[in-house]
C-alpha cells in the first residue's frame, strides 16, 4: 500500500474515535463548544485529507458531515439525538469503507448508494441537498448553456439536426470531452471501455493527433487520443462513470440555443487546431496561471487598507511580485519599492496582454534538481518533523520486534542448555560457570529489552472501553432502558494482545447485563431503586495481571432457579441440586450449553453463552469469576495476565517428553515417599499440611508409556486450578522458562489438552497444557 | 551551515492531518525541497523561531492556532519573515482569501492541490530567494 | 490468447488489454500488408485502437460486437457509418 495511504487509513481512525466519543459525550452536554469543536475538527479534518485520495463518496459524505457540525458550533442549529444518530451513523458507515480500503486500496462499489440517503438526512436539518459538487471537491465542471469550442469535432449537420430535435422537445442532451492524460495506460486506464459504459451513447467522436508520430518514434504506450461524445445520460451518471479521471473531462449540457449559436457564431474548430499541441504549452500555461495568482493575491493585499505598509509585509509582497515576474519571463528590479510602485508594477504585470514564454531553466527547474539532489537525499535527512514527537509505528512492526525479543530468549535459553553440557559432557566447571555468567549478562539485556518492547505494546484499556458508551446507548435505546454507564480505570495500561482479547468477552458480558440483568425502570422503581441502572466498567492492575469488573445494580443472578435450569439441563445431578450453595449455583451459569434466558434474545442470544467467556478468557490465561446478590445486581470479575506474549512455564517431563505448565498455576513441587500415597474412591490422593489433594497421572491422561518404578518416591506437581489443587504425578522436573507461546496448528490444532506451542533453547518444540483440558480429560479417563 | 542546506530551499509545511503533511512533504521533498513539519500553528511558529524557512505552505483550520493567527505571528515582530507563504484550505468560500491576504499570505489554494502545482508554486516562489532575502 | 499473429494476417478475439498492446503494435511495424480480423473481438484497449488508427491495416472481418461495430469500426477506414473527422492522413 502506498505510505500516502497507509498515513491515511492510521490517522482516520483516531479521527473516527474521537468523533465518535466526541458525538456520545455532546449528548450529555449538549452544545458544550469544545465538544462540537472537537467533532467538527475532526470532520473537517477527515474531509481535507479524504480529497487526496480518489474516494469522492467519502469527500462528499464528510462534507455533509462537517456542514451539519459547522452549523452546530455556530449556534445555528442544536443537536439532537437524530441528527447524532445520522452522524454516528455516517462515520459508522465510514469506518467499513475505510475496512475496504485496507484490503482493497479502493471504496466499496456501493459506496455511492449507501452514502446518499445519509447525505440527504445529514443535510436536510441545513434545508436540503447542496447542488452538485462543491468547487472544492474539484469535481467536473458543469456548465450550461455556453458551447464549448470543443463542440467544433462534431459535425455541423448532425449538430443541426440535434439542435432541431432538442427544439421540438424542449430537452438538453450532455456532452463530453475527455482528454486522457498521455500517461494513463499506466494508471491502467482505457478511455475507450470508459467511453463504452456512457449509458444512452448517442454519438462518439474519436480525436486523433493532428500529426501521428512516425512509427520509429511512436510510443505505444502514450495516449494520443482524445473524445468528444455526446449522450443523454445525466451528468450525474457521467460524473459517477468519469470519477476517476474528474480531471480529465469537461462535461456540459447543451439546449437547442447553445447549439445554434455555436453554429452560427464561433469559428468551429477543424483540423488545423492540432490537438496535441494542448499538452506542451500547458505547461508553461499552467506556470502563467499560477504566476498571476500570485499578482492576484498581491494586488488584493496592496490595496487593502494598512496591510501592506513596509516591514516584513512590505519585503514579502516585494519577493512575491518578484518571483512572479521572474516566471512570466519578464524580470523587474523592485528592490526598494514601496506600495505605490509595487501596485503599478502588479498592474503592469498582469496587462502584458500573452505572458511571454517562460524562461526553460524556470519550467524545467523541479526536474534538474530532482536528478541533482537526489544522491543527497538519504535515510537520515534532517528534514521531517518539528513539532510531533510521537511516532505512528505499523503495529506489524512491534510484532516482529517481539518475536525477535522471542527469538533472544530462546537463543539465549540455549546457553543454559549449553552450560549443562560443558560440565556435563566435557566436564568443565570452569567453562560452565563462564557460560552462565555470559547467560546472567544476556538474560539482563534480554529482559530490559523485552520489557521495553512490551511496554510499546502496552495500551490503554481505554482502548477497550471505547465502544461501550456507544454499545451502551444504542443497546439500551432498544431495550427501552436508562442506564448509565460509569467507566474506571480506563488508564490502566495492557498488552495490546490482551485489550483485543478482552473485547468480545467484555462485549458479551456488558450485552448480557443489559438485557438480564438490568431491569426496566418501572420494575426498578417498584423495587426501590433508582430508575436508571448502573453499569460499571472497572480495571485495575494487580502485579502482572490486570483485572476488569463488570457490575450492574439489577436483578441480578436468581441462584435457585439457575439451578433448576441446570438441573433440567441435565448439568447437575439431583444431590447437586439439593447441596449446592448460591455462590456455587452462580458459577454455574460458565457451564457449557447453560442460557439463562428462557428465550434467545436478539440481543445476547447470539448463540454464545458464558461458556464462551470463560473459555476465551482462561485461553488467554486469566480467569472470570462471577458473584451475585438476588435483587441487587451482579458483578464479573475478569482477571488476565497484563502481557501475554512471554509466559513463564515450568518444564516437567513424563516417559521422556517434555511439557510446559504456566507458571501461574503451580502452586509447588513435592516428592513424596510411594508409602505417604493415598487411595479415596478410586483417586489417588496425597495429604498436603492436612488437606487431600487429588493426584492424576499426567502419563496415564496422556496416553503415554510410563510407570513410576517400584517404591520411587512420586514426584507431583502441585497446581491450582479454578482454586482447586491438583497434582499431577510426573516422570521429572526440569527448569523454569520463559517462552512465546504459539497457537497450536496443523493437526495439533484440534487437541485441547495443549494451549500451544513454544520453541525451547535446544530446538526442540515444547507442547504447552492446557491444565483445564487435562483435567476434563483425566475425570473422563478416570 | 553547508552548502547543501544553502542551495535546497527550505519549506515548512504546516498542517493538522498527518495525511497531508505527508502529502505535501513528500512531493515537495521529490523536488528537492528541504521539508520540515509542523502540525499547527503554534508549532509552526516555535519552529520559525529556531529555523528560517524559505517557504511556507500552511493550512487554515487547524487547532491550537489556526493558519490565519500563524500567518499573522510570522508576519509580526515576534517571527518578521519575509518569506513567501501559501495558504490552503478545503474551504472555498467568499472572503477567506481576502482574509490570507490580510494575515499575510502571497497566495491562497483551495485543497487538494495536485502535487505539480503545488511544486510549480513552490518552485516559484523560491526562485529568487536569495536577491529578496 | 486474445491475439493470434501470423505473417500478413491477425485476429483480435476477446478482451484485447493493455497487456497485448505493445505485441500488436510491433506487428503492425513489421508486417507488409497487414490486415486484421475484429469478428471476434470484444474490446479493444485505447492503445489498441490507436495503433490501429495509425498503423491503418485492412479490416478483414467487421467485429460482432455492438459498441466496436457502429462506433469503432468506421474509424478504421471502413464504411459502415458517417466518417469521423480525423486528423491528417498518416503517414
Amino acid at each position: 500500500m502506498n505510505p500516502l495511504l497507509s498515513q491515511f487509513l492510521a490517522e482516520a481512525n483516531d479521527l473516527l474515535a474521537s468523533v465518535d466519543e466526541g458525538l456520545l459525550q455532546l449528548e450529555r452536554v449538549p452544545g458544550d463548544p469544545e465538544l462540537v469543536n472537537e467533532v467538527f475538527r475532526a470532520a473537517h479534518t477527515f474531509k481535507g485529507s479524504s480529497g487526496l485520495f480518489d474516494f469522492p463518496e467519502l469527500t462528499r459524505l464528510t462534507h455533509a458531515a462537517e456542514d451539519l457540525l459547522d452549523q452546530v458550533r455556530g449556534g445555528r442549529l442544536a443537536l439532537d439525538s437524530g441528527m447524532t444518530d445520522d452522524l454516528l451513523a455516517a462515520f459508522d458507515l465510514i469506518r467499513g469503507w475505510l475496512a475496504h480500503v485496507t484490503a482493497h486500496e479502493r471504496l466499496p462499489a456501493s459506496a455511492g448508494n449507501d452514502a446518499a440517503g445519509l447525505i440527504t438526512r445529514l443535510r436536510a436539518p441545513l434545508g436540503g441537498e447542496e447542488a452538485g459538487p462543491t468547487s472544492a471537491s474539484a469535481g467536473p465542471a458543469r456548465v450550461i448553456s455556453a458551447a464549448p469550442q470543443w463542440l467544433a469535432w462534431f459535425d455541423a449537420e448532425w449538430l443541426t439536426e440535434t439542435a432541431g430535435w432538442l427544439a421540438t422537445t424542449a430537452s438538453t442532451l450532455r456532452f463530453v470531452w475527455y482528454t486522457p492524460d498521455t500517461d494513463c495506460f499506466f494508471r491502467a486506464e482505457d478511455p475507450l471501455h470508459l467511453i463504452r459504459q456512457v449509458p444512452a451513447l448517442d454519438k462518439l467522436n474519436v480525436v486523433q493527433p493532428q500529426t501521428w508520430p512516425t512509427p520509429e518514434e511512436y510510443d505505444e504506450y502514450a495516449c494520443l487520443l482524445s473524445f468528444a461524445v455526446a449522450t443523454r445520460a445525466a451528468v450525474g451518471e457521467l460524473e459517477y462513470l468519469f470519477r476517476y479521471v474528474p480531471d480529465q473531462i469537461e462535461i456540459v449540457e447543451l439546449d437547442a440555443d447553445a447549439i445554434t449559436r455555436h453554429l452560427s457564431g464561433e469559428p468551429p474548430l477543424h483540423v488545423e487546431e492540432p490537438v496535441t499541441a494542448a499538452f506542451v504549452p500547458m505547461i508553461d500555461s499552467e506556470l502563467a496561471a499560477d504566476a498571476r495568482a500570485v499578482l492576484h493575491a498581491a494586488h488584493r493585499a496592496l490595496t487593502m487598507e494598512g496591510v501592506v505598509t513596509e516591514g516584513t509585509r512590505l519585503r514579502s509582497v516585494r519577493h512575491a511580485v518578484t518571483a512572479a515576474a521572474g516566471a512570466l519571463g519578464v524580470p523587474v528590479a523592485l528592490a526598494e519599492a514601496g506600495p505605490a510602485e509595487l501596485i503599478e508594477a502588479v498592474v503592469r504585470l498582469a496587462g502584458e496582454a500573452a505572458p511571454a514564454p517562460v524562461p526553460a531553466a524556470v519550467a524545467v527547474e523541479p526536474v534538474e534538481r530532482r536528478e541533482e539532489r537526489a544522491d543527497e537525499r538519504r535515510a537520515d535527512d534532517p528534514g521531517g518533523q518539528v513539532g510531533t514527537r510521537v511516532l505512528k509505528v505499523d503495529q506489524e512492526k512491534v510484532d516482529r520486534l517481539m518475536e525477535l525479543v522471542g527469538e533472544l530468549n530462546v537463543a539465549k535459553n540455549g546457553l543454559t542448555f549449553l552450560a549443562d553440557a560443558a560440565e556435563e559432557e566435557f566436564g568443565s566447571r570452569v567453562l560452565s560457570r563462564r557460560i552462565k555468567d555470559q547467560y546472567a549478562g544476556l538474560h539482563r539485556i534480554a529482559e530490559e529489552l523485552q520489557a521495553a518492547v512490551m511496554d510499546v505494546r502496552m495500551l490503554p484499556l481505554s482502548v477497550a472501553f471505547g465502544r461501550f458508551p456507544r454499545l451502551v446507548r444504542d443497546l439500551s435505546r432498544r431495550l427501552g432502558k436508562t442506564i448509565e454507564l460509569v467507566t474506571e480505570g480506563e488508564d490502566t495500561m495492557a498488552d495490546k494482545d490482551v485489550i483485543e482479547a478482552l473485547g468480545d468477552p467484555l462485549v458479551h458480558l456488558v450485552r448480557n447485563s443489559l438485557d438480564h440483568g438490568i431491569e426496566p425502570s418501572d420494575e426498578r422503581v417498584a423495587a426501590g431503586k433508582a430508575p436508571a441502572a448502573r453499569l460499571t466498567l472497572a480495571a485495575v492492575a494487580d502485579g502482572d495481571a490486570v483485572i476488569v469488573e463488570v457490575s450492574d445494580d439489577g436483578r441480578g443472578v436468581d441462584p435457585e432457579r439457575v439451578k433448576r435450569k441446570a438441573y433440567e439441563k441435565g448439568l447437575i445431578s439431583e444431590e447437586e441440586l439439593e447441596t449446592l450453595s448460591d455462590s456455587e449455583a452462580v458459577d454455574l451459569v460458565f457451564r457449557p450449553g447453560f442460557s439463562t434466558a428462557d428465550q434467545v434474545s436478539d440481543l445476547s442470544g447470539r448463540g454464545v453463552g458464558m461458556d464462551a467467556v470463560r473459555a476465551s478468557v482462561e485461553k488467554l490465561g486469566g480467569a472470570v469469576t462471577m458473584k451475585s446478590k438476588f435483587g441487587q445486581g451482579t458483578y464479573t470479575r475478569l482477571r488476565l495476565p497484563l502481557s501475554m506474549a512471554v509466559t513463564q512455564v515450568m518444564v516437567v517431563s513424563v516417559s521422556g517428553q517434555r511439557f510446559g505448565i504456566p507458571v501461574d498455576l503451580v502452586v509447588e513441587t513435592v516428592r513424596v515417599p510411594v508409602a505417604e500415597m493415598g487411595r479415596v474412591l478410586h483417586q489417588d490422593v496425597v495429604m498436603m499440611r492436612g488437606e487431600v489433594v487429588p493426584v492424576i497421572d499426567l502419563a496415564r491422561v496422556l496416553d503415554m508409556p510410563w510407570a513410576p518404578g517400584e517404591g520411587e518416591d512420586r514426584r507431583i506437581l502441585v497446581v491450582s486450578v479454578n482454586g482447586q489443587r491438583i497434582g499431577l504425578l510426573v516422570e521429572a522436573f526440569h527448569r523454569e522458562v520463559d517462552v512465546i507461546l504459539k497457537p497450536m496448528e496443523g493437526l495439533l490444532a484440534y487437541a485441547d489438552e495443549f494451549s500451544g506451542t513454544a520453541l525451547l533453547g535446544d530446538g526442540l518444540v515444547l507442547l504447552v497444557l492446557n491444565m483445564k483440558e487435562v483435567l476434563g480429560l483425566a475425570a473422563r479417563v478416570a | 551551515m553547508t552548502s547543501d542546506t544553502a542551495t535546497r530551499a527550505r519549506v515548512l509545511v504546516v498542517d493538522d492531518a498527518a495525511t497531508v503533511r505527508l502529502y505535501h512533504n513528500s512531493l515537495l521533498s521529490e523536488a528537492g525541497f528541504e521539508v520540515s513539519e509542523a502540525a499547527n500553528g503554534l508549532e509552526a511558529v516555535e519552529a520559525s523561531l529556531s529555523a528560517e524557512f524559505d517557504l511556507y505552505v500552511v493550512d487554515v483550520n487547524m487547532p491550537k492556532m489556526n493558519g490565519y493567527t500563524c500567518v499573522e505571528t510570522l508576519r509580526s515582530e515576534t517571527v518578521g519573515t519575509a518569506a513567501p507563504v501559501v495558504m490552503i484550505s478545503t474551504e472555498d468560500r467568499p472572503g477567506d482569501a481576502d482574509r490570507a491576504y490580510q494575515a499575510g499570505a502571497n497566495l491562497y489554494l483551495v485543497k487538494p492541490v495536485a502535487g505539480d502545482r503545488l511544486v510549480r508554486v513552490a518552485t516559484m516562489l523560491t526562485a529568487g530567494r536569495e536577491e529578496a532575502a | 490468447m486474445p491475439l493470434e499473429l501470423h505473417e500478413e494476417t491477425a485476429n483480435l478475439i476477446g478482451v484485447v488489454t493493455v497487456d497485448e498492446v505493445e505485441q500488436l503494435t510491433g506487428w503492425l511495424r513489421t508486417a507488409k500488408r497487414p490486415k486484421v480480423g475484429l469478428r471476434r473481438c470484444n474490446h479493444l484497449h485505447t492503445g489498441a485502437l490507436q495503433a490501429l488508427l495509425l498503423f491503418r491495416p485492412k479490416i478483414s472481418s467487421a467485429p460482432s460486437d455492438a459498441f466496436l461495430a457502429t462506433q469503432v469500426l468506421p474509424l478504421l477506414g471502413v464504411s459502415g457509418g458517417p466518417a469521423n473527422k480525423q486528423g491528417s492522413d498518416p503517414p
